[in-house]
């Protein structure tokens, strides 16, 4: 130990007050990502993570064998998979982010350097971001495998993966907010999760209950196709020369006018993802096609969780058909097309609460601090 | 202490005198609140703060000149830690003016923290980076660049002695250790003004030297020390003044010079004992025993240290056999146990 500290390095010329944004951010990536590599959890749960969807993409393939679409509906699951266990996931990763740092006494050491709130809140935003997308990449080879099955878009897969990593980093920097903003990591990591609750199921609820509020009393008319009553014979059989006529039926029946509350599910991670991707509709039947006596004819479409999702959001969005007719009618059963995309009001929605998360937040770790919660240390 | 230091060990007590720059180790310097030259030291004038109920800084006055080392002391609770992280720019005051190196922490947090390195009281470690790894973040969000760092990095852990652990993931290091990589970390820019709260606690006594002598040269180098601290026979040697602080208010504000020449207690050894208390009483002087020691010692009050040579050398001449004869306490203890201060 040299007992002089001599001027041997001059002091570096200085004179600004505040760090350039990309050293700032990236120094706190660095610092972020070295402290996450070189520990053994991270490595665990990506261990985990592949083997549960390689477990659940196995089964899958085992029991859709036989089924056509079989490449779109594997693609869907792992998607579905991937942002499910990513909802469960990003609230690990970032809602402790800023105050396991405080509990740990290293947030004061970061304040009292040129650091700013705003550059430390993106380092930590970018490090979970990162993290939580590792388990997007580690899912990617039963992501290629699903593709090379066939009956993916390229379009279609290239928007599934982008919105479910523009979700993944929602989800994170909705958790890093919380953090800067809660004191303790274990009341941040909770609140994380009753948001994504929110998100994710909540929304449902509140659409189910407030359906009942739209139902209404009305006069409706279904037609469908069927045999007429002379086309059956006395020994229950029916002629096989008989004609299809298009019966029609009017009566009163309660119906939901879903189409004014389908906005509620706009902000369900699942329905942003679902409704952004352009799935694409099979080819017209032939307009001549009739349908045969157990049903519409043509092609079975089987889409996947995803595409479903979509389908069911398209269909609350159209809201109750009061004149059925029966071209309508044996038409039921093909996908719906795309009116009015649902999917930028929820992530508009989600994206302001990220930011007046991380706004709330930023204003929070602004030092030096005036008003402190009760019971908190600054270092 | 190696060679090197410009002020050998042995001569501590005196070096304030040898080292400190000229004028720097007298009393009563006042320093303009107005100051706001760029190694303006620290000036702090009337300031509070509380939490909730509880005040935690009352009403604090004190001044940190630059080229010395200022020592802050009182009991738990007394607000120590509080008025250094308002130094520190973390906490606003509710009231009061405060300049750090000529600037307000509030106002210009920016500025103040370019110029000032702070060594918290909790040790603060990110486990999995090594000690140079720490080391080079806080000198790239100090706004070094690159081969700055490193060197810088590299220098400081020669300084603090932790070089052969630069690769070592900081969560292997000892309390000790860590310790002082938390006062390389607070010292990676070079500041002009250094903040330390209680940094000899958990340094084995080596390291204390070492400490010691590392904060002498900084001084001596013109930055600003202010160091808080329970043991006051180490801030006998470093500082060169002492600010009290009890319940929040600084009640005392003194040079250790003028600590030295206040009225002391010694305690005084002889064979037998019974030859000392006779020469003692017909000298008239006032002895007591020391009821808090294992060997019978007298306690004496003294007024100066001529007045403590004067004795000295009349036991001697008058054939009393003194084996030990030496201050009670340091100077600075005088002053804190003369404070009648209340532990919290």
């Amino acid at each position: 130990m040299s007992t002089v500290i001599e001027p041997s390095t001059p002091q570096p010329v200085r004179t600004s007050t505040s760090l350039p944004a990309w050293t700032a951010v990236r120094t706190v990536f660095s610092l972020e990502m070295k402290q996450r590599l070189r520990g053994r959890a991270w490595y665990w749960m990506l261990g985990v993570w592949f083997v549960v969807i390689g477990f659940i993409f196995v089964l899958g393939t085992a029991f859709l064998g036989t089924m056509d679409n079989e490449g779109g509906i594997l693609f869907d699951l792992v998607v579905g998979f991937v942002l499910f266990f990513g909802l469960l996931v990003a609230p690990g990763l970032s809602a402790n982010a800023v105050n396991g740092d405080r509990a740990g006494g290293t947030l004061a050491i970061l304040q009292v350097t040129l650091l700013s709130p705003g550059q430390l809140l993106l380092g930590k935003w970018l490090a979970s971001s990162v993290g939580s997308l590792a388990f997007l990449v580690l899912s990617s080879p039963f992501i290629f495998w699903a593709l090379a099955l066939g009956g993916v878009d390229a379009s279609e897969a290239l928007v599934s993966l982008l919105m479910l990593a523009v979700e993944l980093g929602i989800l994170c920097a909705i958790g890093v907010g919380i953090s800067a903003l809660a004191d303790r990591p274990l009341f941040s990591i909770v609140s994380t999760y009753m948001v994504v609750a929110l998100l994710s199921i909540g929304t449902l609820i509140v659409f189910g209950l407030s359906s009942a509020l739209v139902t209404e009393e009305r006069m409706t008319t279904t037609s469908y196709y069927d045999y007429p009553e002379s086309a059956y014979r006395d020994d229950g059989m029916f002629d096989e020369d008989a004609e299809l006529e298009c019966i029609t039926q009017t009566y009163t029946t309660p119906v939901a006018h879903t189409e004014y509350v389908a906005w509620l599910l706009a902000a369900n991670p699942f329905v942003v993802v679902a409704d952004a991707v352009p799935y694409s509709l099979p080819d017209e039947p032939p307009a001549d096609a009739l349908p045969g006596p157990y049903g519409p004819t043509g092609d079975y479409y089987s889409p996947g969780v995803m595409e479903m999702a979509s389908q069911l959001v398209r269909a609350a969005q159209a809201g109750p058909d009061l004149d059925v007719t029966c071209e309508e009618a044996a038409a039921a059963l093909r996908p719906l097309p795309q009116e009015v995309p649902i999917w930028p009001l929820g992530l508009g929605i989600q994206l302001a609460l990220a930011g007046v998360l991380l706004l709330l937040g930023r204003r929070r770790l602004t030092m030096p601090a005036r008003r402190l919660a009760k019971g908190t240390r600054i270092a | 202490m190696r060679t090197g230091s410009r002020c050998p060990f042995v001569y501590v007590r005196f070096r304030r005198k040898i080292c400190a720059r000229p004028g720097s180790g007298s009393a009563g310097i006042a320093y303009p609140l107005t100051m706001t030259d760029e190694n303006g030291g620290i000036v702090v004038e009337g300031v509070a703060r509380s939490f909730g109920s509880v005040q935690a800084v009352d009403d604090v006055d004190f001044m940190a000149p630059p080229g010395e080392v200022t020592a802050l002391i009182g009991p738990n609770g007394s607000g120590k830690t509080t008025l250094l992280l308002i130094l520190a720019s973390l906490l606003a005051p509710d009231r009061g003016t405060v300049r750090v190196a000529g600037f307000d922490p509030v106002a210009q947090p920016g500025e103040v923290r370019r110029r000032m390195g702070w060594m918290p009281d909790t040790l603060g470690v990110w486990d999995s980076l090594t000690a140079s790894e720490v080391l080079r973040t806080m000198g790239a969000l100090y706004g070094l660049g690159e081969a700055d760092r490193v060197a810088r990095a590299e220098d400081l852990l020669g300084t603090v002695n932790l070089t052969e652990y630069a690769k070592q993931p900081a969560r292997v290091l000892s309390r000790g250790q860590q310790q002082r990589l938390s006062l390389a970390r607070a010292l990676i820019h070079d500041p002009q003004v250094l903040l330390l709260d209680e940094p000899a606690s958990g340094l084995d006594p080596g390291s204390r030297v070492e400490l010691r002598s590392l904060l002498r040269s900084l001084a001596a180098a013109g930055k600003t020390v202010v160091v808080s601290s329970h043991v006051l026979s180490e801030l006998d040697e470093i500082a060169d003044r002492a600010v009290f602080v009890s319940r929040g208010r600084s009640v005392k504000s003194q040079t250790l010079d003028e600590a030295g020449s206040q009225t002391r207690r010694y305690y005084v050894r002889a064979e037998p004992m019974s030859e000392l208390a006779a020469a003692l009483q017909s000298y008239g002087v006032r002895f007591e025993a020391r009821g808090d020691s294992r060997r019978e010692e007298f306690l004496i009050q003294l007024g100066s240290t001529a007045e403590a040579s004067w004795l000295l050398r009349t036991l001697v001449l008058g054939d009393v056999v003194v084996t030990a004869f030496a201050p009670a306490g340091g100077a600075l203890e005088e002053t804190y146990m003369s404070l009648d201060t209340d532990r919290r």
